[in-house]
């Protein structure tokens, strides 16, 4: 089998003029995403017969736990490649999903506070799928520390890395939380096994805001990855070129 | 699809729950904007660094070529 193509996806090259391409067009699609979904779920889905309007805040808790979650095995998943073919690539990778995972954590945590006050009566409970969220927090800021803990680079990667491939014991255990103890967390409203929970009008808004979400991550991500191949190859000859061509007033983020 | 509410005035009391749905959007949307203006601002200064050392290079260059 040939395998260029995968050492050519391994070079830094390759990935940022990949990515000058594709940055505007995920961006475009990524802002509309979101907003049609945000118009679409706060403003034109039905109100919640239980819990009534405080239920909107789905629409960005759903999406942020889920990213949060993927972007856990993303990290973790780079880390591999990064300990098994020593691609720096997939180093920078791992680095860069770590603040973006403890973020996107934060932020189902927070929406998941606020929509527990009205609904539970409470902005925080010591429940399963909360305190395992907040294991995930820990997780993604314990890979985040130990990346910058160390002298040498090569060290810090590697720590890193197994670090994040330890953590993802707890990533199905997140996942299966509301049904392995009693929770007061609601059940999942969408499985990968049976129909949503939910009615399909409530549910269409949702799956654009999961889109949006997804592309933003790349969005995220990507931006972040190109600043770190800029900044650990400036020493090579195409940064030198890229940065060149660009006077003065002309250095957009795409190029 | 209807929208839910009689008026904008409504959509933010959101029946009381308004506090809590429109505090989760703007933090999320806040912390969601600070994801993507952290790399374009570190951008700008490696760019800038980078761009300095080009010129310092350029520099000596052209110095050298008169000297010699």
């Amino acid at each position: 089998m040939n395998w260029t193509w995968f050492y050519r996806m391994g070079s830094p090259k390759w990935f940022y003029q990949t990515t000058s391409k594709m940055l505007p067009i995920l961006l475009a699609v990524t802002a509309s995403l979101l907003l049609v979904g945000l118009v679409w779920g706060l403003g034109f889905a039905p109100q919640d017969a239980k819990q009534g309007n405080s239920f909107r805040i789905i629409y960005l808790h759903v999406p942020a736990s889920l990213l949060a979650l993927a972007g856990y095995f993303l990290m973790a998943i780079a880390g591999a490649i990064g300990l098994i073919w020593r691609m720096k690539l997939s180093y920078m990778v791992m680095k860069c999903a770590a603040p973006l995972g403890a973020v996107l954590t934060f932020i189902a945590l927070f929406t998941g506070a606020v929509w527990g006050k009205p609904t539970w009566g409470s902005y925080w409970v010591w429940d399963a799928r909360v305190t395992s969220m907040l294991i995930l927090l820990f997780l993604y800021l314990g890979v985040l520390a130990l990346g910058s803990a160390f002298q040498s680079q090569d060290v810090a990667n590697k720590a890193s890395a197994i670090l994040a491939l330890v953590g993802t014991v707890n990533i199905p255990i997140i996942y299966k939380s509301v049904d392995w103890w009693f929770t007061l967390h609601q059940p999942s409203t969408i499985k990968f096994t049976e129909a949503p929970s939910m009615h399909p009008d409530m549910f269409h808004p949702l799956l654009v805001m999961i889109l949006g979400f997804y592309c933003f991550y790349a969005v995220a991500l990507c931006l972040a990855v190109r600043v770190e191949i800029l900044n650990r190859e400036r020493r090579s000859q195409w940064v030198r070129d890229v940065i060149g061509q660009a006077d003065k007033g002309n250095r957009g983020v795409f190029r | 699809m209807i929208f839910q509410f009689d008026s904008i005035q409504q959509m933010i009391e959101m029946d009381g729950h308004g506090a809590y749905v429109w505090t989760a959007v703007v933090v999320s949307l806040l912390a969601m904007l600070f994801l993507v203006l952290k790399p374009v601002i570190s951008r700008r200064a490696v760019v800038e660094e980078i761009f300095v050392e080009l010129e310092r290079e350029q520099r000596l260059k052209t110095n050298q070529s008169e000297i010699g």
